[in-house]
This record gives structure tokens, C-alpha cells and sequence, in this order.
């Protein structure tokens, strides 16, 4: 774990998914991490405009990692999938490629934007926690055991795959939410999509399709018994949380499973309130399990 | 060594499944296709798998280890042996199965003739005995060209698990490799047929083909260079590539995606106004930015600027590429050679 970070929250958690971003300040304020604001950062393009326009997605990333290189940084924190992917992927086709780079820097400058060197590390706040002294840190301020409550972790696809541009950890048997959910002392539980996709990006342009697909994480983390599930990346959570309802109509179950923020499920642990973490944020209510974690029922 | 394998049976006269655990003894160097032949030359002569070239190269004994797709000659067996694990091996997904791990892959074929697997020259003559390539343009589709129809990445597809007729991560990439074939003349009506209900747009970027792959082929980033020749061609009628065009709009307009637009732009406002009571019980818990009131970034002028220059120059690089292959040069000597 670094000291310090170029913050990068991304659309969602700007906007829709607000809490994500108040949860994470929260937390690294326990953990000893400085987030260093990236002024003038936009969207990263999502999957969308990295399919669409190739071009202006690398120029866009290499755009938002000029920006953190111009802060001093050398590392620019990620909290959601989407972003993790496409400013990896970015940075690693710019760093591998030192005349593709300087033309990007050649358009950067013209537009008078800042220009980017290479030397930026893109990380996610997951990678960040689940193990070395981020790990150690993590436990320490853990001081409020979530003790049975049973959680099922649920990954989201590009935090995984593909490990070449990712890699942190095994993509069909990841391990780093299971750590923290232990670290935080709740019990995790295991189920088999808990590396498959939530259905997002198609949830609008072909919403059976995602629905089919979302379907399967909350009916098998049901089943395994999870009072609630948590998730590194913010649209999953919109895909668990908001989504859930169609879900739930469209398979004819009642799922009623809270779906919590990596940020949120650390932060209860290290003793943070229902407001503080914005709970009452979510379209599924969290306060069957959050009752349970403050007061105790 | 010795492998101890659990194998999913399926008898399909009587129509009964089974797992079955094999122990035998095999050579350190022994791959999975190794194993399973040990196991029906002395154990069980009746189990059943495709093989071929034992090389990775035929792409015959696609299979699952443990719920993952593998090419069966490719997957050494020492390190699951030394971590003391004994893997289930069972039918790639998303396709029939036949007989134990043997499946159906007429659907696969039936994907892929749909796309027109075959280079499309127009009728145009060549301008010498053949049309010259030359080697950066071979290297637009060498990638896609690696692909030996294996069917792992379709095995893993998790938007073929809930649309069975998606196209898929094969079919697709077979379909960028002849796009972006500089003698391809297949053009918009070849681009129509990826741009379907089940085409491009249907893809969930799960990456799980990608990972995957056991070539490299990359079937994602191939579906990527489909989306993207869609949309640079002015083909905006999929709500997939609506949905795209809101977000290259919103990077204009505010700096951060326009949550607000995407549901009317990606669906139209027939359908949006059917989602209100949905879009009511977001607003709720706060999950409705005021459309009014956009959050903006500082600096946008940057990023309009920049979005300019790259489009007159992503204009440039489509008009290269569709101005077809590069003429033989001029060179009096090669000309005479490839008469």
C-alpha cells in the first residue's frame, strides 16, 4: 500500500453512486491513505466508447493518466472495474509503445493538455487491501467484527479478466474479497458465478440478455445463504442493487439480498455509521443486515 | 505420476449422467489428452473424446477442467498433480453434448457460415495475377486469423448462456478477421449482418473468451473492431450503439457520462416512459442525478478539442482502409514476377 494516490472515482461513483466515493474518503482516512484529487479528470469512456472510438478512449485515458503524473503520483487509485480496465489497458499499450506514445502526447499537446511520461501504476482500492501491510492495516482498523453475518463476495468481470492486462490473482479462483470479508469477521460464502458477469453493459440495449445473467449470481448466493453481498466495482452494484427488482420479477423469486460497496463493508468493520456509508443510498434495503451489524438484532 | 481425473459421463441411449473417478499412471511430460488416453487404452475402452493433432493445432479436444475450457494436448498435468488436486473434467458449455465429453458442434458451424466466412472481393478483377498483400496489412488480421475454432471461448460465453443464438466470441472473430481484410469488399451489407438482434451488440464483455483463447485470438477485442466499424460507418440503430453514442456525447458535453440520456437515447422515449416508475424508485434513494444541474469537469474545452482532432483523424485512417488493397509496386522487376 502507498501513502498517497491520484484519486480516480470515475463517473458512477460521481454521480448515481454517490456513496461509493463518500465510503471510500471514509475509509482511507482509517487506513492512512492520502486520495489526492485529480482536477479536471473526466470519464474514463467505459466499454462503450473503448468499442466505439478506440482512438479518443486511448487519448481520454492517457489524458486522465497525464493528469496524475502532473500531481506528483505514481500510482492513481481505481474503485470500479469499468475504469480498472480501461486505464490499465490504456497504460499498458502506451508504455509498451514509445512511438504510439509520443504521438498521443504530440494530440495531448495540442489540445493543451497535459502530457504523460509512462510512469503511472493503475491499481484498484481491492488489490490495495487484500494483502501486504494494506492487508495487515485492514485488520487493525477492523475493530468492530461483523460476526455472523454471512457475505457473498461477488467479483464483476474485469477485475479478473483478462489477467494479462489484470493480474492480480487467479481469475477462476480469486481470493481477495473472501480475505477482507474474513478480515472484517464476517463468514464469506462460496458460490459458483461469483466470477461471472452481473449483465450491465447490455442491461439496457438487450435487457433480457442481462437480466438471464444477473439472475444467476443473486439466486446462487441466496441459496448459499448470504444475508448480503458485496462487490469492488460500482456497476455491478447498480446491476445487484437497482436492477434486483426486475430481476427478482423476471425469475419469479424474491432475493431481498442488500448488495454493500467494497468501501461500505470495510468501513462498518472499522466502526463507521449507517450515514456515514450512506446506506440508505440503496434500492435494496440494507438495514436487515445493517440492523444486525449496529444494533445488534 | 499418477492423475486421478473425476470425468463427467453422459450415455446417451439410456440418457444418464454419472461422475466417474480415474486413477492411473502417466509420464511427468503427460498433458490432459494424455490422461485420457491412458484411460481408455487400459482402463474403460468406452470413454469418449475428440482428438486430433495432439498440437494445438487442429482444435479438436476443447474440454473443461474444473468448470474451465481448455484444449486438452495443451494443459500439462504436473502442476495440478503436484497440488495435490484431482480436477473434474466435463463438456465445454453452451453447446449439445453428445456422449461423455463429446458435444454437438453443428450451432458453432451454423454461427459461423452465418457470418460469410469467405473474402468478398466484389467481382473486381485483380490488378496483377492475384491481389498483392502487403505485410502490415496482413498484420490487421492476423490475430483474428490465429483462430483454430476450438470453441473455448464460446463454451465460456456468458451472454450465450441467457441468448443461445448470440453470434458469439468465434463467429465474430472469424467476422474482424474478414472486415478488416484489406481485399474484403463486403463493406456495410457484411457489417448489417454483425449489427443484428444477436450480433455485436449482444456481447457482455465478460472477457471470458479472452482469457480463454488458447491462441491468443482475443475474440473480445475482435468484437470491439466490429462495434467499432458499425459505428464509425454511421450505423447507429442497435440500441448497443445508441448506448455508445451517449457516452461519446456525454465526454463532450459534461466530462462524465449523462446517466439521464442513456435510458430515451438506448431505448427510445416509447419505452422510457414505461421505465418511469422504475426511474421513480431509483430517484428515491438518490440515484437519479438532477439532469438540469450536470455535474461538469473542469477543463472540458480540453477534451472537445481532443475529441475533434481524433475524429478527423479516425476519418482519415477509415477512408486508408477502405480504399482497398495496396497496388502492386511499381518496380518493373516484381511487377514481371507476379505475372
Amino acid at each position: 500500500m502507498k501513502s498517497s494516490y491520484a484519486y480516480y472515482p470515475g463517473c458512477l461513483a460521481s454521480l448515481s453512486q454517490k456513496e461509493l466515493d463518500t465510503s471510500t474518503r471514509a475509509i482511507a482516512g482509517k487506513l492512512g491513505m492520502t486520495l489526492v484529487d485529480i482536477p479536471g479528470f473526466t470519464c474514463c469512456g467505459a466499454g462503450d466508447v473503448h468499442e466505439a472510438r478506440p482512438e479518443y478512449y486511448l487519448h481520454l485515458n492517457a489524458r486522465i493518466l497525464g493528469q496524475a503524473e502532473q500531481l506528483g503520483q505514481d500510482t492513481l487509485l481505481t474503485i470500479c472495474n469499468v475504469c480498472t480496465l480501461n486505464l490499465r489497458q490504456a497504460n499498458a499499450k502506451l508504455q509498451a509503445d514509445p512511438e504510439l506514445l509520443q504521438r498521443v502526447n504530440r494530440n495531448l499537446k495540442e489540445v493543451g493538455a497535459a502530457s504523460y511520461s509512462g510512469g503511472v501504476d493503475v491499481r484498484h482500492l481491492l488489490w490495495e487491501i487484500a494483502e501486504g501491510d494494506g492487508y495487515e492495516k485492514l485488520k487493525q482498523i477492523a475493530e468492530k467484527p461483523l460476526t455472523g453475518i454471512k457475505i457473498a463476495p461477488f467479483y464483476g468481470c474485469q477485475i479478473l479478466r483478462p489477467s494479462r492486462l489484470l493480474g492480480f490473482e487467479d481469475p477462476d479462483r480469486p481470493q481477495s474479497l473472501e480475505r477482507i470479508i474474513e478480515a472484517c469477521g464476517a463468514e464469506a460464502v462460496d458460490y459458483p458465478s461469483k466470477i461471472k458477469c452481473c449483465g450491465f453493459p447490455i442491461v439496457l440495449a438487450r435487457a433480457e440478455v442481462a437480466l438471464g445473467e444477473l439472475i444467476q449470481p443473486l439466486a446462487e448466493a441466496k441459496e448459499a445463504g448470504a444475508d448480503a453481498m458485496v462487490t469492488p466495482c460500482p456497476l455491478c452494484h447498480l446491476s445487484l442493487d437497482a436492477w434486483q427488482g426486475k430481476a427478482s420479477r423476471e425469475a419469479d423469486m424474491e432475493f431481498d439480498l442488500p448488495i454493500f460497496h467494497l468501501a461500505q463493508l470495510v468501513g462498518a468493520a472499522a466502526g463507521l455509521s449507517y450515514d456515514e456509508l450512506q446506506f440508505k443510498r440503496h434500492v435494496v434495503k440494507a438495514y436487515p443486515v445493517t440492523d444486525k451489524i449496529y444494533q445488534g438484532v | 505420476m499418477q492423475v486421478t481425473l473425476k470425468i463427467e459421463r453422459y450415455n446417451p441411449e439410456s440418457d444418464e449422467s454419472r461422475q466417474e473417478t480415474f486413477s492411473v499412471d502417466v509420464v511427468e511430460e503427460a498433458t490432459l489428452l494424455d490422461v485420457l488416453d491412458v484411460i481408455k487404452d487400459e482402463v474403460d475402452g468406452s470413454l469418449t473424446y475428440r482428438k486430433s493433432c495432439r498440437m494445438a493445432v487442429c482444435g479438436s479436444c476443447g474440454m473443461r477442467m474444473d468448470g474451465a475450457a481448455v484444449l486438452a494436448c495443451k494443459t500439462p498435468m504436473r502442476p495440478v498433480v503436484e497440488a495435490g488436486e484431482v480436477p473434474v473434467i466435463s463438456p465445454m458449455g453452451n453447446l449439445p453434448v453428445l456422449k461423455d465429453l463429446v458435444v454437438d458442434m453443428e450451432p458453432f458451424w451454423a454461427k459461423f457460415r452465418a457470418i460469410k466466412p469467405y473474402l468478398d472481393d466484389g467481382g473486381e478483377e485483380p490488378p496483377v495475377k492475384e491481389w498483392r498483400v502487403q505485410q502490415e496489412e496482413l498484420d490487421r488480421v492476423m490475430t483474428e486469423a490465429l483462430c483454430i475454432q476450438c470453441g473455448c471461448c464460446v463454451s465460456e460465453c456468458n451472454s450465450m448462456e441467457s441468448d443461445p443464438d448470440f453470434l458469439g466470441p468465434a463467429a465474430l472473430a472469424k467476422a474482424a478477421r474478414f472486415v478488416n481484410d484489406v481485399r474484403d469488399r463486403g463493406g456495410k451489407s457484411r457489417l448489417e449482418i454483425y449489427n443484428g438482434p444477436h450480433g455485436v451488440w449482444d456481447c457482455t464483455r465478460c472477457y471470458f473468451c479472452n482469457q480463454r483463447c488458447p491462441k491468443g485470438v482475443h475474440p473480445r477485442d475482435a468484437i470491439a473492431k466490429l462495434g467499432a466499424a458499425i459505428y464509425q460507418e454511421g450505423m447507429h440503430s442497435d440500441g448497443g450503439a445508441r448506448h455508445a453514442k451517449v457516452f461519446v456525447k456525454s465526454t463532450h458535453q459534461t466530462g462524465y457520462l449523462l446517466e439521464t440520456h442513456l435510458v430515451p437515447e438506448t431505448v427510445g422515449a416509447v419505452n422510457a416512459i414505461k421505465e418511469i416508475p422504475f426511474a421513480l424508485r431509483l430517484a428515491r434513494a438518490g440515484k437519479v442525478p438532477n439532469p438540469l444541474k450536470p455535474h461538469k469537469a473542469k477543463k472540458l474545452d480540453e477534451v472537445r478539442k481532443l475529441s475533434k482532432l481524433i475524429e478527423s483523424q479516425e476519418q482519415a485512417t477509415l477512408e486508408a482502409a477502405n480504399a482497398g488493397p495496396t497496388r502492386p509496386p511499381a518496380d518493373p522487376a516484381r511487377a514481371k514476377e507476379s505475372e
